[in-house]
């Protein structure tokens, strides 16, 4: 299947020149996400750097317009169909910590997916990281927004009643906490220590915190409209998508920041004006973010989903195509190729061996 | 028994008799009709129940197109049916209140509704309640009492209009 996997530059340097150049950036941006630019030097060695990496997992429709989950190698390559399954949906795979296993969501053959509501639908699946040996764990609901513990033996899930943290090996609830707030996306960081999700902290919704697993207590990481946080590999700082107050668009682009799990240093990894930049991660190095990026708020889940990208992390804070206002606000960035990938959604890397089947 | 056509009345009679009809409709329809807001629903879901008016509305609700929220309302309390509240005055969140009562419930949350049309400030509303609203709601809650007032929140569960 040709999943449009592009490997040609977006256009970054655009503080100078008129409107001819703006057009033909447009016109470079725009092909470049569809595949027919011109293949661009730096692209094609960020392409070359990431391509043993790993893998990245992600859900996107099949051809049957169902939504799958797929495999494929940083670089776009090797992509595979790791579910392919016509009764059902699937979605939202993360890797286990040591990249042996998978926990996804199973839905119903849905033609939509809520970006805010995924981890309370259908039910969860533990699996081979491959998609191989598939076990489902619980019934339609249960086992809500469930993470991996940094071991891989436990989860952690966010229901009403708290934050439940469940033993993998006999499904049982070995602990219970007070959930603060939290109603969303809550992801467990790689030292143990702390939980990060979207949460109703001081008033504001949307905020994006963090909470100390030994003792509850919670801070606000970024407040007012933020959502899909996750953790660096040196769990001290946070990723997420912000679509900050008082754009020049009256309702705002969402862009992807950065920000110390106190809250400090807070800072854009990157952004366009005219697009939605969801599911941030950062790969287990910490050298490269993927993301999603739509052109209408909302991830793209109720869709297809979203064009993947990949940036160098060195490369930011890193704004693309003309994003005229957005450039005002942050005059100092860099500029870097962005490796353009299929069209998904809540993608997951892993630099583990996945192999199996192909 | 009837022969022929039938009579027609004088005009001056039927003008007369029209203008009672219509002035009989117009005054029930004028006549206030009262509404407690009772219903099965209202008092028997919940762990509490009060006829409250609501105060004030602290801010524009936003749309729904994309995103789903309660919002914190403030009501005074007129009298409680069941259970108990703390104080004469409540924080009461109600899920995307722009929503009709009857159409709000949707997959995020299920049991809820009630027959009200449209939030409106001085309104009577009567409520089944459930507190704190963190066990019954889980999702973004915009609170602009957050800094003010730090009484209990409260989950509508139904909402009936009252009219007095």
């Amino acid at each position: 299947m040709d999943r449009g996997i592009s490997t040609h530059r977006v256009p970054t340097t655009m503080r100078t020149g008129g409107y001819l150049i703006v057009a033909v950036v447009l016109c470079r941006a725009a092909a470049s996400r569809a595949g027919q630019a011109t293949p661009d030097p730096a692209v094609a060695e960020l392409a070359k750097e990431v391509r043993n990496k790993g893998w990245i997992a992600y859900s996107a429709r099949s051809p049957r317009g169902d939504w799958d989950l797929f495999l494929m190698r940083p670089d776009g390559s090797d992509g595979r169909n790791i579910t392919n399954t016509p009764d059902h949906g699937e979605a939202a795979p993360r890797f286990s910590p040591d990249g042996t296993k998978l926990l996804y969501r199973r839905l119903p053959k849905v033609a939509a997916i809520s970006h805010d509501q995924w981890g309370f639908k259908g039910q969860l699946v533990l699996a081979n990281a491959d998609g191989s040996n598939p076990v489902v764990l619980g019934k339609d609901g249960e086992f809500p927004w469930a993470s991996w513990s940094p071991d891989g033996r436990q989860i952690a899930c966010l229901t009403k009643k708290g934050i439940e943290i469940v033993d993998l090996e006999t499904r049982q609830v070995v602990r219970k906490m007070n959930r603060r707030g939290y109603y969303q996306q809550l992801f467990w960081s790689p030292d143990g220590k702390w939980f990060c999700g979207v949460t109703n902290h001081l008033g504001e919704d949307w905020t994006v915190g963090r909470m100390s697993v030994e003792t509850g207590e919670i801070n606000a990481v970024s407040s007012y409209q933020n959502c899909t946080p996750d953790w660096f590999p040196d769990s001290k700082r946070i990723i997420f998508s912000n679509r900050p107050a008082n754009q020049e668009d009256k309702y705002g682009f969402t862009q992807l920041w950065m920000a110390d799990g106190d809250g400090k240093n807070r800072r854009l990894v990157y952004g366009e004006d005219g697009r939605h930049i969801y599911g941030g991660l950062v790969s287990p190095d910490g050298a490269y973010v993927l993301f999603t990026s739509g052109p209408q708020d909302g991830s793209g889940a109720d869709k297809a989903g979203a064009p993947m990208g990949i940036i160098r992390l060195a490369d930011t804070p890193m704004i693309t195509g003309p994003s005229r206002a957005l450039r005002k606000l942050h005059p100092n960035t860099k500029d870097g190729p962005v490796l353009w990938l299929p069209m998904g959604w809540e993608p997951h890397w892993t630099y583990a061996d996945v192999g199996g089947k192909k | 028994m009837r022969h022929g056509r039938p009579r027609l009345e004088p005009v001056s009679h039927r003008v007369a008799v029209f203008g009672l009809c219509a002035g009989a409709a117009l005054s029930a329809s004028c006549q206030k009709r009262t509404d407690t807001g009772s219903d099965p629903k209202v008092t028997t879901l919940g762990s509490i129940e009060v006829t409250a008016q609501l105060v004030e509305i602290p801010d524009q609700f936003p749309p729904n197109n994309l995103y789903d929220y309660a919002f914190i309302l403030k009501y005074r309390v007129l009298e409680t049916h069941r259970g108990t509240v703390e104080g004469e005055s409540i924080l009461v969140g109600h899920y995307n209140p722009l929503k009709p009562r009857e159409s709000v419930a949707d997959e995020r949350v299920k049991d809820i509704g009630g027959n009200l049309k449209k939030f409106q400030e001085r309104d009577i509303h009567r409520m089944a309640l459930e507190v704190p609203i963190d066990e019954y709601y889980m999702g973004p809650i915009i609170n602009k009492y957050h800094e003010k007032e730090k009484g209990p929140l409260y989950w509508a569960v139904w909402t009936n209009r009252v009219v007095r």
